[in-house]
């Protein structure tokens, strides 16, 4: 075999996949999908209620804790600000998390393949995740100004861990006998990585990926909020704190509501992309569905 | 090539597109400052979010009379109230927002920094309390707790006030609520709040209808300071003053075009940050108006009174607040010279 023609390893060294084609919407399909979101409805509409009746029954100040009912009469006739605010911190989180998720992936990879960068980059890494954001925002806009670059900066340093441990670990993770018929195979360290580890390391790396995207979000509220900024529509972080400041309480709450909700969107969304990307990667294995 | 894998491909290549569309659009928000023709660009960093203590600015910027005077004003909202002096002195904008008493910290600090006009002539700081807490004056606050910005001068004034009415300030609890000074007393937290101020937390309680008590604190004992102050770094004070007095002039027409039509820059003010109300801001701007003007009427808008700063600035050094008191060490924190009228 050459080195030009690596497939065959690739067929042989790859888990197989399983078939992607997805179930025909049968009615009976239709209501079984509706019942697996029961319980989240359920709950969510449970906590609510309980909130309410706490606010409703008890004395406490609608600028302290607003009623879900005020919150949602805030963010219906402020759905306009909501939206503009929410499509910069949108764009902020898929941008921001996407850079994290290329270079703590990029690093997961580098730390693994070299146990000197490991011994002197992975301390580093872990100490990232302390330093105080406040304490650098103004050094990052010193740095790159009043735009959208100090926080996107602050977005990666707060996203890019989880993608680093996840890889390391999932590229640490693979089944020894098959690093070791890889290399009876007379492959290289790179067909190995290629063929062997990376595969392998993927399902852990997207879960890193999940985590990121989660994280992200209130990455976005921390960078809004510690870096300067110019514009009335600075994103729904930079609003929540200009509400709580304007005492206008209610629509931070819906603020925050709107981030809670793109939060679980971008979840789930990554969840599908994953099945289409990466379809062996999604074993029944316990997944978060 | 096998169907899953066609889909897969058309799915990456679909992800991707989005992705990119996103970095593309998140690039474009990047808010550049474009001057007019013929105009500077001139920054300007706020002390905190627009609101009503920066009517005159909005309103200048409103009716062009920054760029009749050559200047393309653009504001910039801080993080934190300390942020503004940094930035400025790290060359990062042209012009801050500030209070006195940072000011003279930030030079004590070694920062060559000056200020060249006074947007509000005295303190805005107040001691406020819900009749609830029963204080109807300072002395009531002994055994009580009391909330706090957490910054060192507030609670200095603090100290000062409680002395003045015969209070030991070891009798009282301090507590640092951060910014949520009004929710802190609301939800009966603290019996008052120092930090917040008379033309704005109290206004906010008064349109609540909580009839709150508010105790000014340099009618507590504290001596008057500018609250607010526009700061320049010491170099282009000297390099640079055709554009500070242009600058001061195009402020001064905002300011009497505010005192005019408060309702018009209430409402510009409300563009400017969405989230504040316009009722709160009006209320704002027309109590802040006999405030805005020095007590000597001879003296123009934006006026320092040497006197004030110095004795302001001696007790800033009595409190070990600073190392040395400005009054005898280099040159003034301040200059009058770029206001109308003064200057050589």
């Amino acid at each position: 075999m050459t080195p030009e023609d690596p497939a065959p390893h690739a067929r042989a060294t790859r888990p197989p996949t399983p078939p992607t084609a997805p179930p025909k919407a049968s009615p009976r399909h239709v209501v079984a999908r509706i019942l697996q979101y029961l319980p989240a409805v359920l709950l969510a509409t449970a906590l609510l209620g309980v909130w309410e009746a706490y606010v409703d029954l008890g004395s406490v100040s609608p600028i302290v804790l607003p009623a879900p009912h005020e919150v949602a009469g805030e963010a219906w006739r402020n759905s306009g600000l909501l939206a503009s605010n929410l499509e910069l911190t949108a764009q902020e989180v898929g941008l921001g998390v996407l850079l994290a998720l290329i270079f703590g992936f990029v690093l997961g990879v580098l730390i693994h393949l070299s146990p000197l960068l490991r011994r002197a980059v992975y301390p580093l890494a872990v100490g990232s995740q302390a330093v105080p954001v406040a304490l650098i925002g103004v050094l990052l806009v010193f740095w790159w100004g009043f735009g959208v670059l100090p926080k996107l900066f602050v977005i990666v340093l707060i996203c890019f861990f989880p993608v680093v441990v996840t890889t390391v670990d999932g590229l640490a993770s693979v089944d020894p006998d098959q690093l070791k018929l890889l290399r009876t195979l007379g492959a290289s360290r790179w067909q190995a990585l290629r063929f062997g580890e990376l595969p392998a390391a993927v399902p852990a790396a997207l879960s890193g990926a999940r985590i990121a995207l989660a994280v992200g979000v209130i990455g976005a509220y921390i960078a809004e909020t510690s870096t300067a900024t110019s514009g009335p529509y600075a994103g729904l972080g930079h609003q929540i704190n200009a509400d709580i400041n304007a005492l206008q309480t209610p629509r931070a709450y819906a603020a925050a509501a709107v981030l809670f909700v793109f939060a679980i969107a971008c979840f789930y969304t990554l969840a599908l992309a994953e099945r289409l990307l990466a379809p062996w990667a999604h074993q029944p294995r316990g997944e978060i569905r | 090539m096998s169907a899953p894998s066609t889909v897969r491909r058309a799915a990456t290549s679909l992800l991707l597109a989005c992705v990119c569309a996103a970095a593309l659009s998140a690039c474009g928000t990047k808010q550049d400052a474009v001057s007019a023709p013929g105009t500077k660009p001139f920054t300007v960093m706020l002390d905190w979010f627009p609101n009503a203590d920066h009517a005159s600015l909005y309103t200048a910027i409103a009716h062009g009379y920054f760029n009749t005077v050559g200047l393309d004003v653009h504001p910039i909202v801080p993080t934190e109230s300390a942020e503004p002096l940094k930035l400025l002195a790290a060359g990062k904008v042209d012009m801050a927002i500030s209070y006195e008493p940072q000011l003279l910290l930030a030079r004590d600090e070694g920062l060559k920094l000056v200020s060249i006009g006074a947007l509000v002539q005295r303190p805005l700081t107040s001691i406020i309390a819900l009749p609830s807490a029963h204080v109807r004056k300072v002395s009531d606050l002994a055994g009580k707790r009391v909330g706090t910005a957490g910054i060192a001068y507030q609670e200095a004034e603090l100290h000062t006030a409680l002395q003045a009415a015969g209070v030991s300030p070891g009798s009282v609890t301090e507590s640092d609520v951060g910014f949520n000074l009004v929710p802190s007393m609301l939800s009966g937290k603290v019996a008052a709040t120092l930090g917040g101020y008379w033309n704005y937390e109290a206004i906010q309680l008064q349109q609540m209808h909580k009839n709150p008590v508010v105790i000014p604190i340099d009618h507590a004992g504290v001596p008057s300071y500018n609250e607010l102050v526009l700061v320049v770094r010491s170099e282009e004070a000297r390099t640079d003053g055709v554009d500070l007095r242009a600058f001061m002039q195009a402020l001064t027409r905002g300011e009497q075009q505010v005192r005019a039509h408060p309702a018009a820059a209430a409402s510009l003010i409300a563009k400017a940050n969405p989230s504040v109300q316009e009722k709160l801001q009006l209320a704002s701007i027309e109590a802040t108006l006999p405030a805005t003007l020095p007590s000597d009427r001879t003296k123009p808008y934006g006026w320092q009174e040497p006197a004030a700063w110095a004795a302001f600035g001696r007790w800033m050094f009595t409190q070990r607040l600073i190392h040395s008191d400005p009054d005898s060490a280099g040159l003034p924190p301040f200059t009058n010279e770029f206001l109308a009228g003064q200057g050589i």
